[in-house]
This record gives structure tokens, sequence and C-alpha cells, in this order.
């Protein structure tokens, strides 16, 4: 849960330093490049989520191996 | 022991399914090329009988190419100006000429026109307000020749398919399919989850619970990710992370419900308490979500495009182009949703196998 928090706020944080900094290449070619921001930012969500899940199944995993 | 509900649907197939359809979704939806549309025009003022040069800079428009390139300004659908003379300076650029007229169809101080551009590789695409005209203090109500109506002119279309053009919009257009897409797939996994809910308060199987939680886990990560998504399209568009809109205000209120729904559900150590708990809370979440995203939005404006009053899906806003697009990626997102959940269901059945041991 701890780790899925820290990775939300890094997304979070990244993405005004991203629109800041590099604003102009985001805005080029009619905005395109923020299509590909929103795509990443749909990607990286499902595999926090993919992440957080796999840890789960490893705890149970665990689990099941401790009371054998 | 508590009896397993068949929600686990066998085989890879609906899985593979789900990532070819959100496959062509991503290559076509970034492939399409958008129409082509006016970014800005020079001068936007001019009064009333004057000659005047329009200096028109396009988006996707192959004005060098063109043979055949016209360009109109367009009162109403019975007033149009002819350019007198065009000039193309790049494919992106054009010069255009026109006479205004001293007198104007109807009495007004400032008259509006768009600007109605023709070729054969575009075909026709509008630009509206594009110039405003002034009158001339003497109105007189004989018109002048230079007006032309709408029926003459046969206009030329754009062959192959693409994306409409819109001012603002310009190619965050695309976002449709992955933001708006996204919330849709996010109330049909909520509307799984309530049902499941239902049937868990009816027969009091745990199982139910199980099967509710995990759609509605899955489907809040697809409202984050709407919320974050969403932002960054504002950023580029409104230009600004977050707008007092009411679609705004009302979507973050309904997900923070949800958010209390998982927080409350920690909570509860015992599992009947909790599942009892969780399966009346995410009846009364969802019957606050409708008036919160359906009802209040639509009862004052938004800056959402097609927000206030009736939208549907029909109208300007959702082009036949777009639905080749959209509707397909709701049903990808819905698939890979009901496969997380299935991944969360099986790992929580686990859990409570290991548990009730």
């Amino acid at each position: 849960m701890n780790s899925f928090f820290r990775v939300l706020t890094v997304c979070l944080f990244s993405t005004p330093l991203l629109a800041q900094g590099a604003e102009d290449f985001l805005r080029s070619t009619g905005k395109i490049y923020s299509v590909v921001v929103v795509i990443c930012i749909l990607f990286l969500g499902i595999a926090v989520f993919l992440y957080r899940l796999d840890r789960k199944i490893t705890k149970l995993e665990n689990q099941i191996k401790h009371e054998q | 022991m508590t009896n397993k509900s068949s929600i686990l649907i066998n085989g890879i197939w609906w899985k593979a399914s789900g990532i070819i359809i959100f496959l062509y979704v991503l290559i076509g939806g970034m492939l399409v090329p958008l129409g082509p549309g006016v970014t800005a025009i020079t001068p936007s003022n001019a009064v009333a009988g004057d000659t005047v040069v329009l200096e028109i800079s396009g988006y996707n428009t192959h004005f060098t190419d063109a043979q055949n390139c016209n360009a109109w300004l367009k009162l109403d659908s019975n007033h149009l100006i002819k350019a007198y003379s065009i000039r193309s300076l790049s494919q992106k650029k054009l010069k255009a000429a026109f006479v205004l007229p001293d007198s104007f169809p109807s009495v007004a101080q400032v008259y509006t026109l768009s600007l109605v551009l023709d070729n054969e590789f575009d075909g026709v695409f509008i630009q509206p307000a594009a110039l405003f005209v002034s009158a001339k203090t003497v109105i007189s109500d004989a018109l002048s020749g230079e007006w032309k109506n709408n029926f003459d002119i046969v206009f030329h279309e754009r062959q192959g398919i693409f994306f409409p053009y819109r001012s603002i919009l310009n190619e965050t257009i695309r976002n449709t399919f992955f933001h708006v897409a996204l919330w849709f797939a996010m109330f049909i996994l909520l509307l799984i989850g309530v049902v499941y809910a239902i049937k868990y308060l009816r027969k009091g199987n745990y199982d139910d619970d199980i099967i509710s939680s995990s759609f509605t886990a899955v489907a809040v990560m697809y409202g984050v990710l709407g919320i974050l998504t969403g932002s960054v399209w504002a950023k580029f568009t409104w230009n600004t992370f977050w707008t007092n809109d009411v679609k705004l205000n009302m979507t973050a209120v309904a997900l923070l419900i949800y958010l209390a729904y998982f927080v409350l559900r920690g909570m509860h150590q015992d599992q009947d308490r909790r599942a009892k708990f969780s399966a009346g809370f995410s009846i009364f979440a969802f019957t606050a979500l409708i008036p919160l995203v359906f009802v209040i939005p639509r009862l004052t404006d938004s800056l959402h495009p097609g927000n206030g009053g009736n939208p549907a899906l029909g109208g300007e806003d959702l082009d036949n182009t777009l639905r080749m697009f959209f509707y397909p990626s709701i049903i990808a997102l819905t698939i890979m949703g009901l496969w997380m959940s299935q991944l969360m269901i099986r790992a929580m059945r686990i859990k409570d196998n290991i548990l009730t041991r």
C-alpha cells in the first residue's frame, strides 16, 4: 500500500514538471504529445495496480508455504 | 464453506480479444489523421465596404497541392461572399482577398462572419467567427451584388477517414478513446459491483462480497486514472489542471465517496460485518454517483465538450469516425477491467480459503 502511494505521488508530481519543462514540445503538432502523456498515465496506472496485486499474491503464497 | 458464484470466465480468448481491441484503438486512434482546420486568421476585424486580405493559417491542409482553392465569408446559409482572389503561400498558408459589401441583410453593430474554405484535397471546412465586421452607419435595404447563397455552390468532400478538427482540442480529440472511454468502463464495472453487493445482501454469501469489492476496486482505479488523464487533458485545452467545472467537482465528490468505501472497509475486523457494511455502502455510493455525474452537470453549463443540456452521444460531438474507436475502446477497457478484477477475486478467494482453514 505504501509503495503504491509513493508511485502515485511520483506520477502526480511529475506531470506538472513535464508540462512546464517541456511545454512547447508537448504543445507542438496540434498537442499530440498530450495524448501520449494520457496514454502513459493509463498504462502506468494499470501497471501500478498489477504490481500491487502481484505483491498481494506473493504474500498469500508465502502464507501457504509457512503453513506447509 | 461458502459456495462460489460463477463470475470467472474460463479461457484465454476473451482476454486476448480485450488486448487486440485495445491495440486496434491505440494504433487506429493514433494513426488516423485529423481533418483540415484553421488555426489563425489575420486580421480578425474589418469595416463594411472595405477590401480585406485575410492571411489564413491551416492545420493538415494542402493549399499548394490543391488546384481549386475557394474561400467564402459566410453570414448565414443564404448570405456568402466569395473571395475574388486566392493565393497559397505554402501548404498551410493561404491569402484570400474579399470585398466586403456596404450593406448587410440584417441590422447590427457588428456582424460575425464564418470562413468557409474548400479544395479538392481537404474538402470543405469551416472556421466559425473568423471575421468581425463593424457596420457602416448607413444601412440600405437594397443588398449589393456580392452576396451569394449556399445552394448554388458545389463543395468538395474529403476522401478517406479522418477525425474532425476542433479548435482548441486539435489532436487531443483522440483522448476521447482513452479518457472518456475510461469513465464508461468504470461505470460498467461499478454496475457489476453493485449488482453483487445487492446479491450479497439478499443471500449473505461471502463470495459475493469478494466479487463486489474486487470490481469496485478496479473501477475506482479507473476513476483515479480518469481524473489524472482528464487533468492532463485540461492543462492542454483549458490551460489549468483543475477548474471549478461542475463535472470535475462532482466526479471528485463521487470518487471520494468510493475512496471512503475502502477506508471504512479496512476498519472493520469482523468479516461478516465488513461484508454487510460494504454492500450497503456501495449501493449508497452508486446511487450517489448517478445524480453527481449524470444529472447535476447537465443542469448547469460545463466546459466539457457537448455538455450542458442533454448531450447524449449524438450530434456533432461524437462523429462517426470517432465512434469507430470510441465504442471498441469502452469494450476493451471493460474486458481488461474484468480480467483485473478476476485476478483480484482469485487472490481474495485464496486468502479466504487460508483464513477459514
